[in-house]
């Protein structure tokens, strides 16, 4: 490796001078900046390091520590505002119980060790493994929390130096759905919209998302489009009455799973009554049917390829037939008149339609089914690619797009949309990395369940964790939590800040630089690519991924992958070269180093709104309109796929009558490890609850905060019962959030996935309540 | 120890008592859910159970009236009455037990006899109805050493306890058994009902042998003056704990435990 | 002689217990005393009292500080006063910033008085009126300052009644909505659970003292 830590740090240090000097000082949302700046605080700007929303902070540092964050005003996202997590960002880092040093197990303890020793040792389990029983026997396991460098370097580490493919992000487990959703019909990844949409709009369907909770600035957006302009409605589709739902003008409950069966209703609807938009169709617009009865990914090394044939209008129109009104009224339980009523606000030619979806869409056995239904809608009706009026997709993660998506950290992908099954793409990536011909296999492996999977049985011996949580965050837990610890050459590494429920499971925790200890870029939701610097050193010994990474490729023998001196800079410049032309166009480091974060395709300078768009989009030639003109195989059209209505994996029955979906809640972030340390986080929402149908509640003689055992065929958990929430589960139903590392929720759930993207349905499966 | 256990019978199983009764109160700690409360209300076994004169002081302060609340004061009223009025204090009252020790330790160090009447606490009685019915707070339950003493068993309020210590210390340097003998409202009540108590020490006036063991081991030696002095051939003072003692040290059996009036 | 001594012994030794050892005694003990219950008493000079209390005076009057509600409340949010409450002292009240109350379908607490201090028969726990939560400091408050904060109002276990939100244009970003929450004093049972919740140091949402509402059932 040809970086030495000294270049490294001034590299760092001086970009981090040039990033507060060119932080404003003002804020006008909190007092005493005179105070505060006289009090030597120095200001940087970074993306808020939880959510997809992706807002912009000012982060003051004294004395190498984080004394203040606040709201950036100037970036577009948030101007100024956050919510309580990103409020309380200073105190993230700070946790008592802050890894420090790398431990290595000893029996039942884990014992204090140097890098060295620590790095020599993951070193030989990788080498010994590999040589043993070859490069697929050793994985990278990382997550949308990685920055870009973090993703880029492991990808480039473990495709391009070690040989494997056995790299995926816990992004597999988030929006996996999402990925497959645009790349089925838009064969690119990612939305045309961005959250400019959110306050030019008229009309606005949620599907399966709680954005008042878990994308709480843009709701706050979304609220205030309609405050201004009263002829704005949000109509709510969703299985559970929400904050979101509370808010909204409309909520429509339906039945879990059969919002594909809506979806195809309200196509129905458009077809039958001529609602669609003729001209679009016929110039933008292709049909495809693909295989069905696919599968739920269950059993072990469950493999699928879709088999798509072309279809034409009427045999759309006569695949629609079934799904009349009444139809599907039956199968949701929404009644035929809203169905019919939904769908001619959808494709009300005065109203400027969006769609918005998170979790309830792409954790789901058909996630990618569901995306692309929601896709079709907007097709028909001619809604897409216009100011105000795209269907969006969000994310939960800060840089699930930025990283995993973009860089593509999954087993199958390569940066810029490219996949290791086309030889082309693996010969791009090749170039640019300077490899060997031929070095990147050519067959995905592993999807995230299939790895843990692959673990269990032994297929996988040394998997290496970054910057995520999978033994608290992957389904049917208790299966992969015994499988790490079942021995026989099993070799876990976690990085991470703080102990958690996976670093419990490791033999080797690695200590790591979190959020602003290290220089970083991040992706959020809207394509919009924000940059940080170095602001505050890490505690103790602890590190950055992306030097763990490097590190270990040096001791693999692989270091001349990484012949970096400003690390970052030129991994960026490095990484730009897949983007390039790609309509997926990234500007200079320099450029990201000012901006509050800039929207791509990013070209000469100026970033893209909206995709796919004349005015817009460069790459969309004069008087085209619209153009998908990164679907080359269909003629630059979309498609409309012709997806049924199947049930899922699990279904409630008479041993287990409720349905369980599980979520997050505004105060926590995902699996907690950082909100749970901000004692005002973890004392305004300390612990899960079990949110239960009054009526169901009733009915079983359970009161209100009693506790209950909560049973699936995979596990149980006792929890409190919450009838009069925030959240209201419908009869029926339950639902239980996931952060408490102290309840495993996810323990219960079933571990079924959307054949296509892999993606986990962590909202459906079937459990039992008894009395605790 | 034993042998003195053996002459020591009544205060032995007295203790017993004070110990049981205190274990009793700090059971719900324990995770027991049998007893809840203290002695100026509980419920055992879900009988509601009151001290009358805590009922008291609340229904003339708050002038409201529960009649399950007199219920359960009435059921401890009874008790006491079969059991001999102050038998709460030499029995149950936790702070008893806590001035017995000091007053032990009072004659250890030679501190003299000096003490106050007993009649006392019929007034202190008076002062704390009056006060409850007329500033309308329920006077003794706010300073009560009972009530405080019971607390800190029940919520490990250890704080409060100084207000006990105050008494033990005062009743050390200046004068015997103070609070219990000439202060205690609870006295003064229980003495009341102590008067018509069917449970009373009686006394065999050919046995005495004058020894005066008795009139020195009792902490409240006036009520023995009636029968020693030939009033009677029982102790007939509303003031008598019935705690036994005199029986105890009594060698000729003179005295002893009885039912019944004479 | 021998008398005189003695007498004068005796003398000297009452002098010794009367003069100096009683008033020193008393002192301890009354510093001891005082010093307690001049403790710091409660700023807001409010003691928020267990569901079902009655009117503050006369529940002061009923209450004989058995501590059965302290007990019997599963989430040990009843404690009992100490000293420095003064004629309080004893009395169980909640200090809804470290514990609040968690609203008990089956309201033991009230259910155990034996007093009537707690209204015994109280069945709904919407008709608790301990006292009313009431933000106090508009200007430190996260949510109006058009942050997404609004915790109090989630975990309102009256939500969307005892606390709204009442949604206006924030005019400094122009694009985004202050979440105000509301409190309806006619529903809120004053169960803390708001105050106990504020992320903020000093919580901006406080519970108050409310009107009496409370019907005394056995007066005379």
């Amino acid at each position: 490796m040809t970086i030495s830590r000294r270049d490294f740090l001034k590299a760092s240090a001086a970009a981090a001078a040039f990033a507060a000097a060119g932080a404003p000082l003002l804020n006008p949302l909190a007092s005493g900046e005179a105070e505060a700046a006289e009090a030597g605080i120095k200001w940087g700007k970074a993306p808020c390091r939880f959510c997809g929303t992706g807002c912009g902070v000012l982060v003051g540092v004294k004395n190498n520590r984080i004394v203040a964050t606040k709201g950036d005003p100037s970036a577009p996202v948030n101007r100024g505002l956050n919510c309580i997590k990103g409020y309380f960002l200073s105190k993230i880092l700070y946790g008592r119980d802050r890894l420090t040093k790398p431990l290595i197990r000893k029996g039942d303890r884990m014992v204090e060790a140097s890098w060295d020793e620590a790095m020599s040792l993951i070193a030989g389990k990788f080498r010994e493994s590999i040589d043993k029983n070859g490069p697929d026997s050793v994985a990278i396991y990382g997550s949308g929390q990685w920055t870009v460098f973090e993703g880029y370097a492991a990808s480039k580490l473990f495709k391009g130096g070690i040989g494997t493919n056995n790299v995926e992000p816990n992004a597999r487990l988030c929006m996996a759905s999402a990925v497959t959703g645009f790349m089925t019909t838009f064969a690119s990844d990612e939305p045309m919209g961005c959250y400019d949409d959110l306050d030019l709009g008229d009309t606005y369907f949620l599907w399966g998302a709680n954005m008042a909770e878990c994308h709480p600035v843009l709701f706050s957006r979304l609220i205030d489009n309609r405050l201004r302009n009263p002829n704005v409605k949000i109509i709510d589709f969703g299985t559970r009455r929400t904050r979101t739902s509370q808010m909204a003008d409309q909520y429509v409950r339906f039945n879990p799973q059969t919002d594909l069966a809506l979806l195809n209703g309200i196509a129905h609807v458009i077809l039958r009554d001529r609602l669609y938009d003729e001209t679009f169709i016929k110039r933008h617009v292709v049909f495809k049917r693909g295989k069905e009865n696919i599968g739920y990914g269950l059993e072990d090394k469950f493999k699928f390829a879709d088999e798509p044939k072309l279809i034409n209008f009427d045999e759309y129109r006569e695949f629609l037939k079934t799904y009349t009104p009444e139809y599907v009224s039956r199968l949701s339980g929404v009644p035929a008149k809203t169905i019919v009523e939904l769908a001619h606000l959808y494709a009300d030619r005065k109203r400027k339609v969006n769609s918005l979806w998170t979790m309830g869409f792409n954790q789901h056995t058909r996630g990618t089914w569901v995306n692309n239904l929601v896709y079709n809608v907007h097709l028909l009706t001619g809604k897409i690619c216009r100011p105000g009026e795209n269907p969006m997709s969000l994310t939960g993660q800060p840089s699930a797009c930025g990283t995993a998506r973009e860089v593509g950290t999954f087993t199958h992908r390569l940066p810029a949309d490219m996949v290791v099954m086309n030889p082309e793409h693996r010969a791009k990536a090749e170039k640019i990395w300077g490899i060997a011909p031929g070095k990147i296999p050519a067959k995905p492996t592993y999807n995230a369940t299939e790895m843990f999977r692959a673990l269990d049985r032994g297929d996988i011996k040394v998997v290496w964790i970054q910057v995520t949580n999978p033994f608290q965050s992957l389904p049917n837990l208790n299966r992969y939590r015994k499988g790490a610890r079942k021995g026989d050459g099993r070799f876990v590494i976690v990085s991470d800040i703080y102990p958690t429920r996976s670093t419990e499971l490791a033999d080797v925790i690695l200590p790591s630089a979190g959020w602003v200890e290290k220089e970083g870029v991040y992706g959020n939701a809207e394509r919009r690519t924000q940059q940080w610097f170095k602001l505050v050193d890490p505690p103790g010994e602890a590190r950055n991924d992306l030097w763990q990474t490097m590190e270990l490729a040096r001791r693999l023998g692989h270091g001349s992958l990484f012949p970096y001196k400003y690390v970052e800079k030129e991994i960026w410049e490095e990484y730009r070269k897949f983007n390039e032309g790609q309509g997926k166009d990234l500007a200079p480091y320099e450029a990201y180093a000012k901006a509050r974060g800039l929207r791509w395709p990013v070209i000469n300078g100026k970033e893209t709104l909206w995709r796919y768009a004349e005015g817009h989009d460069p790459y969309v030639k004069k008087g085209e309109g619209v153009s998908f003109y990164k679907n080359k195989a269909d003629h630059y059209r979309a498609v409309i796929w012709a997806r049924p209505y199947e049930p899922p994996a699990e279904s409630p029955d008479r041993q287990y009558p409720f349905w369980l979906c599980t979520g997050r809640v505004l105060e926590h972030w995902h699996t907690g490890t950082m909100t749970g340390r901000v004692p005002e986080l973890k004392r305004a929402y300390p612990s899960a609850v079990c949110e239960m149908h009054p009526e169901d509640a009733r009915k079983l003689g359970i009161k209100h905060l009693q506790k209950v055992k909560i049973s699936s065929r995979r596990g149980s958990i006792i929890l409190p019962v919450d009838l009069n929430g925030r959240g209201k589960a419908e009869k029926g139903n339950i639902f239980v959030a996931f952060f408490d590392e102290g309840k495993l929720i996810n323990d219960l759930c079933i571990d079924a996935y959307c054949p296509i993207s892999g993606e986990p349905d962590y909202k459906k499966c079937a459990v039992k309540i008894e009395k605790a | 120890m034993i042998s003195d256990m053996k002459k020591r019978k009544w205060k032995t199983v007295r203790m017993v008592v004070q110990i049981a009764v205190i274990m009793l109160i700090a059971s719900p700690l324990l995770g027991a859910s049998f007893f809840h409360g203290n002695l100026a209300g509980g419920a055992l076994f879900g009988i509601s159970l009151s001290d009358p004169l805590a009922f008291l002081q609340a229904t003339l302060a708050s002038r409201m009236f529960i009649p399950s609340f007199l219920l359960a004061a009435l059921l401890i009223a009874a008790l006491y009455f079969f059991t001999g009025g102050r038998s709460f204090c030499s029995w149950v009252c936790p702070v008893s037990l806590l001035t017995e020790i000091g007053d032990s330790l009072r004659r250890r160090i030679g501190m003299g006899e000096r003490s106050f009447p007993l009649a006392w606490t019929r007034w202190t009685l008076a002062v704390v109805l009056a006060v409850s019915l007329l500033a309308k707070v329920p006077l003794f339950e706010v300073i009560s050493p009972i009530g405080i003493t019971t607390r800190a068993v029940m919520f490990k309020a250890w704080l409060p306890l100084a207000i006990v210590a105050a008494i033990v210390a005062v009743e050390l340097f200046v004068a015997r058994r103070i609070w219990c003998r000439s202060l205690c409202p609870v006295g003064g009540f229980y003495s009341l009902l102590g008067r018509f108590s069917p449970v009373r020490i009686r006394f065999e006036r050919e046995r005495c042998t004058f020894c005066g063991d008795c009139e020195k081991i009792c902490h409240f030696e006036e009520v023995l003056d009636y029968p020693l002095r030939g009033g009677g051939s029982q102790v007939v003072a509303g003031d008598c704990t019935r705690c036994g003692d005199c029986v105890d040290v009594c060698r000729t059996r003179a005295l002893k435990f009885g039912t019944g009036y004479r | 002689m021998d008398a005189e001594n003695s007498k004068s012994g005796v003398t000297r030794r009452r002098f010794v217990r009367d003069g100096i050892l009683v008033p020193l005694s008393l002192a301890v003990a009354g510093g001891a005393v005082s010093t307690i219950f001049l403790r710091k008493g409660d700023a807001r000079n409010f003691y928020l009292r267990p569901p079902g209390a009655i009117e503050e005076k006369r529940f002061l009057a009923a209450c004989i500080k058995c501590g059965k509600c302290a007990q019997l409340c599963p989430y040990n949010s009843i404690r009992m006063a100490g000293p420095e409450a003064g004629v309080g002292t004893g009395t169980p009240h909640i200090v809804a910033r470290e514990i609040p109350c968690y609203l008990c379908p089956d309201i033991p607490c009230a259910k155990a008085c034996p007093s009537g201090a707690l209204d015994s028969s109280l069945q709904e726990v919407e008709k608790i009126r301990m006292g009313t939560a009431v933000i106090v400091d508009r200007e430190n408050c996260l949510s109006i300052r058009g942050l997404r904060c609004e915790v109090c109002y989630r975990q309102c276990p009256l939500i969307d009644r005892a606390i709204t939100i009442e949604p206006r244009h924030n005019t400094r970003t122009g694009v985004h909505t202050i979440m105000e929450p509301v409190v309806h004093r006619d529903k809120c049972t004053g169960c803390g659970i708001c105050e106990n919740a504020c992320v903020l140091e000093k919580p901006v949402i406080v519970v108050q003292k409310s009107p009496p509402v409370q019907k005394d059932y056995y007066d005379f």
